[in-house]
């Protein structure tokens, strides 16, 4: 007994210190009166140390290899199906763009990002069964103002120019991505609150999204060392219309109950904000652990927390009390859309409304980011109709390139108070060649959604972590001056000029082809003789000479 | 280039042959052109109706519909609510319908928009849309349906669109719950008919008229920016002529979607309808993608409701060739009527030019205003169940399309509702009487060069011709020599041409340029005028504008008339040359402007070369020692008759002859005059408002041709 029990103590002493990798699952569940709920999961691996991922413990070594290869410093990618409709819902955790959204930032040390930043996209491409290999020069672009590193950094380092962003709106989200990215989890799909994914409820939903978020935070309040933490995140959102009641139910919404934690967390909890009790009540059964009341920024919101430990079946209820009441929907404090405007293929506008709906101005960073084949032009920027606009504070454009490099413009921008403001810019349409059209040509192209960077002054619809938390208990009581976001706005289609790809043409492009092969031989035959040459029989040199100028004489 | 201006042409063989027989062979040409064109309806002449779109999957899925019951109570609802509410106001009842939106968990907006009414005394409508959109779930809102149904109160006069309304009400909370749906749904009332859809339209695609906003500065960052100023500060004297631009006041949207695949039109006054008619003619006849009216039809077929379009049934299917070909000429008559106007017949119309399909479906009892068709009584009446498993069935096919409506056929006409015609099988009928005009053309051009080479030597043409009789050896021995000799003789000839213009005939092209400019200069003005006379007439007469308008287009005409044929004499005298050029010149652009209209509008294109072919073939220079007066004043009768103004009203008077043909013909005269006053007056407002070109066309193009053909008519050249 004893000889049994040393070695194997001593073998649990050796893992815990050849890594502590920890490991929690969390699980938000918010009402979103008065017809959709959201469920976010959230995976934190937190690797310890500086790391070769030669050996690894919880952390997914496919993932670990990739950061260390390509020397990422921090890496956020979402895949996302449908879209996040911030005057209803609210903000979510964190905003995603319709389709596939990669941006990274490299380590200072490498030098030719763009090379990284190919080969990255190509694995992770091929590690979540994604079409980011579709990323190239063309799409990519670096952004100045609006994206910052969430993670640890060292001072003074100009990370604008290791950063690389691109986003892919066309893609589809579907299962083959979601297996993948549940392989990377400890627990993979078989224990703890991954095994409620399963892919038949999920792409139910009105909009879902999954996303791996990898960046590097301190150990401790000096920072002098760093962890890398490995967030993996999957959004929902659920329509009472579709589910079919307003009463909802883990069986309800995954189709399985809980079948409790998994053994390799550290902590399982399941947060349910019921801050919307007080209009929309509703009863929690079983009853939670212990309700925590939060005051952040201006507004209270009161979390139901369930501490998940034990490996029983386990199915939250929530019972609505009234239904069918009539809700009065308050926007958050800011919102945007994005259009495009016009009819015809000469010229059309992408137009994006902010709208402030707080008392005090916002300052915002809006990204634009047009494919090079919607040429945006920068004189015809208008804000709220007027080319000079006093609203902007800086600006940053970037011409695009053909079939080279995208639009990128960057404004900053301080929306006054209780006020909408348009930006419109107009674009021109393009020919494309005619290889270049995709699939289903007419179905129309895709415009990416704009970024918008913006730091709140209230924290009112405000769900994020804290700059510095990698766990939901952060949010309690995390009062800041301001509380920074960005958002993604709707994304919009347009139909360049197309040809008729259907029968006609492409008998066009044969029978030319076929005229064109043909004329060749044809040609030769009728304007060159054929004459018969007697063969082998040797020249004379004077023969040869009178070659020679007969030759220049035709 | 050669063949026509070749002078030595005028003895070649094919000339003399057409000089002989070019008015028979135009003759030949017209009727064969109206002959196409009718036997276009028979059955062997067009097509049966095919799907080319395979991803619509017509009538593949399982209906379930189950919102009859909630229908009906939506109909009795708003009936009730309009009557205890809205019985004297011809207001929308926009809470309720908000409401009603609302709680089907729909997002809903409400859109105002303002009419500046452009004639008359500065009049202002305003108008509410309220629509809610359906999004669909995982998508991220790039494309959208859109179903729409127009408001009328119940103290209009046309049928009322209450059922229409319920259906959709029902249909939008059936479809609420379905997570099937691949494109956003947006549920459209409009207020002010066509008024209402066209403000709506033109905000959704963001054409606001203020200056700062968007579509003015569209694509004119290629200008330079200051000749819009100037341009505005010429115009300032005229403000009340560069007011019309801003007469609709789209508004803005709170709320909208991607981008707009497919429109469904629900009139329907009562679920207990007969059949349903399926509109599809447009805004300046520009119609929907035949896909989409097979579509329709043949999901009417599947969910067993009666439907019809025009003259043809699907009750009523006849095995008697020569009555289906009746059947088939009547509807093709039927459409080419409802698109010559350019008016679209429904809300549908004003989609096509945001290049969005759309058809209206009508649901008709037997004692429709319309007319009531054969055998109507002895048909089941429709229900919402019925209506409402058709517009599913459409939707969802709608839903699963992958790209825009694309394939099929854009310009077509319908001979029933399963057979069709497309462009290449009428165009030729259009091309036969622009081609009896451009032959006309011909003719006299080598008339007029005869003329000109009167005095050429015959030995020239005698040595062209001779090369035709030697043997072709001989021809390749004298062929370098002959070039030569040729290229020397044309010159010579050419030289001599050319000299003699100068000298012996007096052909001044300024003189006939400058009449043929000022001729459409004035179409130009007339074209602009009917804001003047609005003007002018409530100013001084205090008349209302159609009054004034109509009135004030007939003085413009009668001056021109009176004017135009003096303009010609003004300078110098006549020479048949001159005028004969101005002919030539005339057929042209006829012959051209109708081929032009009729690729965009074909009815119009071909019901303008059918009136106009035969006046333009009668219609040739007179010189002055004609002796056939007679037959002269005849053709200016003709001319007087075909006036585009006259064509209108004694088109109208006809036509008020043949609804009701128990009246005088005093007072047939009286309603005729009025009809076609409102005719002008509609077609004005319509260009101004939803840009509707018949006016323009007519004002600008037909009108400068007409007195064109008028000037020539009555100058007499000196021979």
């Amino acid at each position: 007994m004893l000889k049994l029990g040393i070695p194997s103590f001593f073998l649990f002493i050796l893992i815990l210190q050849i890594k502590g990798d920890d490991f929690k699952e969390e699980i938000f569940i918010k009402p979103l009166p008065p017809s959709h709920l959201y469920v976010n999961f959230h995976f934190i691996t937190l690797v310890n140390g500086e790391e070769s991922f030669e050996h690894s413990h919880l952390a997914p070594r496919s993932l670990g290899e990739i950061m260390s290869r390509y020397q990422v410093e921090e890496l956020h990618l979402t895949l996302t199906e449908g879209q996040w409709k911030h005057k209803q819902w609210g903000y979510p955790v964190l905003d995603a763009a319709p389709g596939a959204e990669l941006y990274a930032w490299f380590s200072p040390e490498v030098i030719d990002v763009d090379a990284h930043w190919k080969k990255l996209s190509s694995t992770l491409s091929g590690l979540f069964c994604a079409s980011l290999n579709f990323i190239e020069n063309f799409n990519t672009i670096t952004p100045k103002m609006s994206l910052w590193p969430t993670g640890a950094q060292k001072l003074k380092q100009n990370y604008t120019s290791q950063l690389r962003y691109a986003s892919l709106p066309r893609e589809i989200v579907c299962t083959e991505n979601l297996t993948p990215w549940k392989k990377l989890l400890p627990c993979e799909s078989s224990h703890g609150f991954s095994s409620l994914l399963n892919s038949r409820m999920i792409h139910n939903t009105n909009y879902h999204s999954i996303g791996v978020h990898v960046r590097r935070t301190c150990v401790d309040n000096n920072c002098l060392d760093t962890n890398l933490e490995i967030k993996q995140t999957v959004a929902l959102v659920y329509d009472f219309k579709i589910i079919n009641s307003m009463d909802w139910s883990f069986r309800k919404l995954f189709g399985q109950g809980l079948p409790g934690a998994c053994p390799l967390s550290s902590s399982s909890k399941i947060y349910i904000d019921t801050t919307s009790n007080s209009t929309y009540r509703f009863k929690l059964s079983p009853e939670p652990n212990n309700i925590v009341l939060s005051q952040r920024g201006g507004s209270e919101t009161e979390l139901a927390v369930y501490n998940i430990t034990n490996s029983v079946m386990m199915n939250i209820v929530a019972k609505y009390e009234t239904k069918d009441k009539i809700f009065v929907n308050i926007p958050p404090p800011l919102t945007f859309t994005q259009y495009v405007l016009g009819y015809g293929k000469e010229f059309g506008g992408i137009v994006t409304e902010l709208t402030n709906n707080y008392w005090a101005p916002i300052d915002v960073v809006l990204l634009e980011n047009a494919p090079w084949w919607l040429p945006i032009q920068l004189s015809s920027l208008r804000i709220n109709g007027e080319a000079e606009s006093k609203l902007i504070m800086s600006q940053y454009y970037s011409p695009g390139k053909s079939r080279q490099k995208p639009y990128h413009l960057e404004l900053l921008l301080r929306l006054p108070p209780k006020s909408t403001t348009t930006l419109t810019i107009d674009f021109e349409f393009v020919f494309l060649k005619w290889q270049e059209y995709p699939p289903d040509a007419n179905h129309g192209f895709y415009i990416g959604s704009a970024l918008i960077s913006a730091n709140l002054p209230t924290a009112k619809n405000y769900t994020s972590l804290p700059i510095h938390g990698n766990t939901f208990d952060s949010v309690i009581n995390a009062s800041k001056p301001w509380y920074p976001m960005i958002f993604r706005t709707n994304g919009a289609m347009v139909s360049l000029p197309t040809p008729d790809f259907s029968m006609p043409y492409n008998v066009i492009c044969l029978a030319c082809t076929v005229v064109a092969l043909a004329f060749g031989p044809l040609n030769n035959i009728c304007t060159k003789e054929l004459v018969l040459k007697a063969a082998g029989t040797p020249l004379s040199l004077r023969q040869k000479i009178f070659n020679i100028f007969k030759k220049k004489k035709d | 280039m050669g063949l026509l201006s070749d002078p030595e042409y005028g003895s070649v063989k094919w000339v003399r042959i057409l000089k002989r027989i070019h008015s028979p062979l135009c003759f030949i040409f017209y009727v064969a052109a109206i002959a196409w064109f009718f036997t276009l309806a028979h059955r062997e002449f067009n097509n049966e109706t095919y799907f080319s779109e395979n991803a619509l999957l017509p009538g593949l899925v399982t209906n379930e519909f189950n919102g009859e019951q909630s229908a009906n109570q939506y109909f009795n609802e708003l009936l009730q609510e309009l009557e205890e509410k809205y019985e004297d106001s011809d207001e929308m009842p926009i809470p309720w319908l908000v409401g009603k939106m609302s709680q089907m968990h729909l997002e809903v907006y409400t859109h105002n928009f303002t009419l500046n009414y452009p004639l008359g005394q500065g009049q202002v409508y305003k108008g509410t849309n309220v629509y809610g959109i359906l999004r669909a779930p995982r998508t991220s809102s790039l494309e959208a349906l859109v179903v729409t149904a127009p408001y009328r109160s119940l103290s209009n006069h046309q049928k009322g669109t209450a059922a229409g309304i319920a259906l959709m009400l029902a249909f939008a909370q059936f479809a609420r719950p379905q997570k099937y749906w691949a494109k956003d749904i947006i549920f459209l009332i409009t207020e002010h008919e066509q008024l209402g859809m066209q403000a709506w339209l033109e905000a959704y695609h963001g054409l606001q008229r203020e200056s700062s906003s968007f579509y003015t500065s569209l694509g004119s960052f290629w200008q330079p920016s200051t000749s819009r100023l100037d341009l505005g500060k010429y115009a300032k004297g005229f403000e009340w002529i560069t007011d019309h631009s801003k007469c609709l006041d789209p508004g803005t949207l709170k709320g909208r979607s991607g981008s707009i695949q497919a429109a469904i039109n629900l009139e329907f006054h009562t679920p207990k309808f007969k059949y349903i008619e399926v509109k599809v003619e447009g805004l300046n006849g520009q119609l929907p993608n035949l896909d989409l009216v097979n579509l329709v039809h043949k999901l009417c077929v599947k969910s067993g409701i009666h439907h019809s379009y025009k003259n043809s049934y699907s009750w009523i299917r006849t095995r008697n060739k020569m009555d289906e070909w009746f059947n088939g000429i009547w509807t093709m008559l039927g459409m080419v009527s409802a698109q010559i106007a350019g008016v679209p017949n429904g809300n549908h119309g004003l989609f096509h030019r945001f290049g969005i399909e759309a058809v209206t479906l009508e649901g008709r009892d037997v004692d429709d205003p319309a007319g009531m068709a054969p055998r109507v009584q002895s048909l089941s009446y429709g229900n919402f169940y019925r209506l409402g498993i058709t517009l599913e069935s459409i939707l969802r096919s709608l839903n699963n399309l992958l790209e825009r409506f694309h394939q099929s056929y854009f310009f077509y006409m319908l001979a029933a509702t399963n057979r069709f015609i497309s462009i290449g099988q009428y165009m030729p009928s259009l091309c036969l009487l622009c081609g009896a005009m451009l032959l006309r053309a011909l003719s006299l051009w080598v008339t007029l060069q005869k003329d000109v080479d009167d005095n050429t030597d015959k030995k020239e043409s005698k040595d062209k011709e001779d090369p035709k009789d030697k043997t072709t050896d001989e021809i390749d021995e004298d062929k370098k020599e002959d070039k030569n000799e040729k290229n020397e003789d044309i010159n010579k000839t050419k030289h001599e041409g050319k000299d003699r213009k100068e000298t012996d005939i007096s052909f001044s092209i300024v003189n006939m340029g400058g009449n043929y400019l000022l001729i459409h200069l004035f179409g130009y003005g007339v074209m602009n005028s009917p804001l003047l006379f609005s003007h002018i007439g409530s100013m001084y007469f205090d008349q209302p504008s159609e009054i004034s308008v109509y009135y004030g287009l007939i003085a413009t005409s009668v001056l021109l008339i009176f004017i135009t044929p003096f303009l010609l004499k003004l300078r110098s005298t006549l020479t048949f040359e001159e005028l004969s050029i101005v002919n030539i010149l005339l057929l042209i652009e006829l012959s051209t402007a109708c081929l032009a209209i009729g690729m965009h509008n074909y009815p119009l294109g071909l019901c303008v070369a059918v009136l106009y072919t035969p006046l333009s073939l009668i219609v040739g220079v007179v010189d002055s020692d004609s002796r056939s007066g007679f037959c002269l004043f005849l053709k200016r009768i003709i001319c007087l008759i075909l006036h585009p103004l006259s064509v209108v009203s004694l088109g109208l008077i006809i036509y008020s002859r043949v609804l009701f043909p128990e009246e005088t013909l005093l007072s047939m005269i009286g309603r005729g005059r009025d009809a076609a006053m409102q005719a002008v007056m509609f077609s004005i407002v319509d260009s101004m408002i939803y840009g509707n070109w018949l006016f323009n066309v007519g004002a600008t193009v037909i009108l400068p041709t007409w007195l064109l053909f008028w000037q020539i008519l009555c100058n007499r050249v000196t021979a």
